[in-house]
């Protein structure tokens, strides 16, 4: 099947998440550091570019797939949302009633939460099909 | 549904990527839909009865409701 070439999406995903990873490892601390608040932004920010290029690349490889596969992304990205959701707006909640101690800084985790749960789900969705290998 | 996707398939002596191939959906989804774990949509189902020449009904049998 031509429209899937799993050795490129992965290889395009590994280059976004290096990209990704380096500019928070580098940007994240220059940000501290820098007195200029727009400066402070755009580097704060900076990840987001490789992030977004990852998303991309997550819609196209789903525009691709066939009927099964676009069925369980669907379930898997349903379940993710729904269980991160919920799992925020409890967060929420023992914040606001302080029962917990949270800051902005938990955030950063609903889109690794997002991307965890999605892919457990898909794996176990993919499973009843008869499993869906890798990709 | 019951379907005789896999006994068409070995007639034309074609590996389930073949078919695959052919009806441009993965291997896995082949399988699944002859393993009756998956219902094909009707585009699908039309384009295997066109690849195999039969209509819809010859090769899918609804399951008991």
């Amino acid at each position: 099947m031509s429209r899937y070439l799993p050795s490129s999406y992965r290889m395009q995903m590994l280059l976004l998440m290096a990209a990704y990873l380096g500019l928070v490892l580098l940007g994240l601390p220059l940000a501290k550091n820098s007195s200029s608040l727009p400066l402070k932004a755009i580097l704060t920010l900076v990840p987001l570019l490789p992030m977004f290029g990852a998303l991309w690349l997550i819609a196209r490889q789903i525009m691709r797939s066939d009927e099964l596969r676009q069925r369980v992304h669907l379930v898997a990205l349903s379940v993710a949302t729904g269980v991160v959701s919920a799992l925020s707006l409890a967060g929420g909640f023992l914040a606001a009633t302080h029962v917990v101690d949270l800051d902005g800084d938990v955030l950063i985790w609903v889109m690794p939460a997002l991307g965890l749960v999605y892919g457990v789900t898909q794996w176990v969705v993919g499973r009843r099909y008869g499993g869906l290998g890798c990709n | 549904m019951k379907n005789r996707l896999r006994e068409l398939r070995d007639r034309h002596a074609w590996s389930q990527g073949d078919l695959a191939d052919q009806l441009d959906v993965s291997r896995q989804t082949v399988n699944a839909i002859e393993t009756g774990k998956y219902d094909p949509s009707l585009p699908l189902a039309f384009r295997i009865a066109r690849l195999f020449r039969m209509n819809i009904e010859s090769i899918f049998e609804p399951g008991k409701e």
